[in-house]
């Protein structure tokens, strides 16, 4: 008879049972979260997400790590890419010394701690770098719309001015005279191409233009309070501003009939404007200088000006002025304190000279600012700078998208202005 | 005359228990595979069943609880029941275009012999190409200025017909469904054509002999042997178009408007832009749950047709 019994594992089960353990506990370990980045303390990364500063950014990382003691490495994944990748290293713990800081979309970051707080160096004397409103759009004020606590995390070497970009040539537009209302430039583009539209705007700026053709008749803390959500969007000011979308459709002058959608609509409207030249007006940020710069370095026969406003309304009209390229700082990374030493060098006034000069953009430092130390096309708008919008709050990516939607449809003829800003008020709603 | 008996092997201790260690080395040699299967399928699946119910920014260590909070924002969103019907639309075009053209092509390339190579190759070409290199040839050729079909049609003198394509609600989604189609008809061409390639030239032949003609030939010889390739490739295919992410992506990006919004990049933008994990979540569980219901019932279907 043979015992029933339990028979000892052999060696080779042994092995399997200890190979297929050891493989769940690595599967299993790919999953963690470190909590910091443990990179080499002499090595700081930059997680760059523009394209247009690129090249400068690298010429003064090298600079710096040259007379300073750690190397200072720049990333660029690309801009489409940035969210998402700089998203998945947050989850992964793995976040970068030093990261490109938008101007929208980084609240969840400041509020999970992956940004210093620089409050207090910026009261010890680096403020008086800055302009007051470059200043004023980085300050997180209490209790704002995006529950960030009070505080400032980003320094920026770079103020996006929006406003109209013209070429002179396609359009007959003179820029030492530009239009001086919506009407009057209407007319122009019409005269200069009765058959084809020559304004274009990107469907994921309409919400700046839309703020931009809003001021003329609502003050900035009315504009403000809409987009903190505690005024609605179906004011009266914002029907008269939307209605423009229907004044453009109807008279013709949007190239194609439709407002570029699409993960790289503004791109697509910048290459339309400066390489292709099909289109002669476009409503953009100052930053586009930069694009075609790198783009299209020929074609420098351009000028920009502040949107002719709409006839009518109490207030002047003021243009839209955010933060542009700048950076956060990583305070659980391997070396903060030479992280910030880096951002404090690199906003300094002779390094914005070199972003200004080699990239086009327009410093955020007082005294480039009052030197006029701009690109060639962008002084017109940037001696405009002290009377622009004082509204720090900005759009929720719901509302952005909201508001691109609406005007595309608008422009289509699939909506009214009324029904348009009831979805964008819908979209204020989720997000709060 | 002689009887054969057969007997039943009897199950002796010894033998069990061979069968036993037999069983338990096979599961040995499956616990890695079952492992990966269980870490990066099976975990993920549940913990986002588990994400549905909890609020998520992405970046933060809080996860609450909300209860059925995300499902009723998503009961209540536009855009995802749009897109729903979008996909379906492009799943549609999928099946019956995607399929029809892909089974026409697989029988006139089977009747060419000498030809077979060069169009086997040549059909599936554009299925070897990155989804982003798709997207752009089309947008290129679709652009309303300077784009290759207007700039033909201009040339033609019939500038008349020159439009938007895809800037235009009317003709973006069956311009997106077009590319769609033409992307992936080449994978179901190939298997049409294997499966063709299987039924016997003698069938047809007796069928010819008794008189059949082409229709009949294909519709009583071909068409039944047919039947489990077209089953498997209906599936992967309508599967594929319900799926649509890269095409609507590089093409539209869901616009003008929403008109060519699709579930999956729905589900993106509410996670990476909106920073919504958990209603991302909600809404791939419930697409997740139709797409699943889908293939249970063409599953069905195909067993009851097929008669096991």
């Amino acid at each position: 008879m043979v015992k029933d019994s339990v028979h000892p594992i052999s060696r080779r089960t042994c092995i399997s049972l200890a190979g297929a353990g050891g493989l769940t506990a690595a599967i299993s370990a790919c999953g963690g979260n470190g909590g910091a980045s443990g990179g080499d303390p002499s090595e700081l990364l930059f997680y760059n997400q523009s394209r247009g500063q690129e090249a400068a950014l690298t010429k003064l990382a090298e600079q710096y790590s040259a007379q300073a003691d750690v190397t200072v490495r720049v990333e660029t994944p690309g801009p489409a890419d940035f969210p998402a990748k700089l998203q998945s290293k947050a989850q992964s713990g793995d976040m970068p010394d030093i990261y490109s800081a938008l101007d929208e979309g980084m609240a969840p970051y400041y509020k999970a701690g992956w940004a210093m707080d620089l409050t207090e160096q910026m009261d010890s004397g680096w403020s008086d770098t800055f302009t007051p409103l470059a200043l004023s759009l980085t300050r997180f004020a209490e209790g704002n719309n995006l529950e960030v606590p009070p505080g400032i995390y980003s320094a920026h070497w770079d103020l996006n001015i929006f406003g109209l970009f013209v070429n002179p040539e396609t359009t007959g537009v003179d820029l030492a005279t530009p239009p001086a209302t919506l009407e009057d430039l209407i007319d122009a583009l019409v005269e200069a191409s009765p058959d084809q539209g020559l304004f274009s705007v990107a469907a994921s700026l309409c919400a700046n233009l839309l703020q931009e053709l809003g001021s003329k008749f609502l003050s900035d803390e009315e504009i403000e309070a809409t987009l903190s959500g505690s005024a609605p969007w179906t004011a009266p000011g914002w029907v008269d501003a939307f209605g423009a979308f229907e004044t453009l459709r109807d008279s013709g002058v949007i190239a194609s009939g439709t407002l570029p959608g699409g993960s790289d609509d503004n791109p697509g409207v910048e290459k339309s404007f400066f390489s292709v030249q099909d289109v002669g007006a476009i409503y953009n940020g100052s930053g586009a200088v930069a694009v075609a710069r790198s783009t299209a370095p020929d074609f420098t026969d351009y000028g920009v000006v502040g949107l002719p406003p709409i006839s009518g309304g109490a207030h002047a009209p003021r243009s839209v002025v955010r933060v542009g390229k700048g950076a956060a700082i990583n305070p659980k990374g391997a070396n903060p304190e030479a992280a910030l030493a880096f951002v404090t060098w690199l906003s300094e006034p002779a390094q914005q000279k070199v972003f200004a000069e080699e990239a086009g953009l327009t410093p955020t430092a007082a005294e480039l600012i009052d030197a006029g130390d701009v690109a060639e096309q962008l002084r017109a708008v940037a001696a405009g700078v002290d009377s622009a919008q004082a509204v720090p709050s900005t759009f929720t990516s719901d509302v952005r998208t909201a508001i691109g939607a609406a005007a595309q449809s608008i422009v289509l003829g699939e909506l009214g202005v009324d029904e348009a800003l009831e979805d964008v008020q819908s979209a204020q709603d989720r997000s709060a | 005359m002689t009887s054969a008996t057969v007997s039943a092997p009897v199950a002796t201790p010894a033998r069990r228990r061979r069968g036993r260690r037999r069983s338990l080395t096979a599961w040995l040699f499956l616990l890695p595979a079952a492992a990966f299967v269980l870490a990066l399928t099976i975990a993920p699946f549940f913990q986002a069943i588990l994400m549905s119910f909890q609020e998520w920014d992405g970046i933060s260590m809080e996860t609450p609880w909300v209860g059925l909070e995300n499902y009723a924002a998503v009961m209540s969103d536009s855009e995802f029941w749009g897109s729903m019907r979008n996909v379906v639309t492009f799943g549609l075009a999928g099946f019956f275009l995607g399929n029809g053209i892909a089974i026409s092509m697989a029988l006139a390339v089977n009747a060419a012999p000498r030809a077979r190579a060069f169009f086997r190759t040549a059909f599936y070409l554009p299925s070897v190409f990155s989804v982003v290199v798709v997207g752009l040839i089309f947008r290129w050729l679709l652009e309303p200025r300077v784009g290759v079909i207007n700039t033909l049609l201009e040339s033609l003198g019939l500038g008349a017909l020159a439009h938007n394509w895809l800037g235009d609600p009317a003709t973006a989604v069956p311009a997106v469904a077009l590319t769609f189609v033409w992307y992936h008809w080449g994978f179901a061409f190939i298997l049409f054509l294997a499966g063709l390639q299987d039924v016997p030239k003698e069938l047809h032949e007796a069928a010819s002999l008794d008189g059949a003609l082409a229709w009949g030939r294909f519709r009583y010889v071909t068409w039944p042997h047919l039947a489990p390739v077209t089953s498997i490739v209906s599936l992967l295919t309508l599967v594929a178009a319900l799926q649509i992410f890269g095409t609507v992506q590089v093409l539209t990006n869901g616009g003008p408007g929403s008109h060519t919004m699709v579930p999956t990049l729905r589900i993106y933008n509410e996670a990476f832009s909106s920073f919504r994990y958990g209603t991302a979540a909600a809404m791939s569980v419930l697409f997740g749950g139709a797409l699943m219901a889908l293939a249970i019932f063409q599953l069905w279907i195909t067993s009851r047709r097929s008669g096991r």
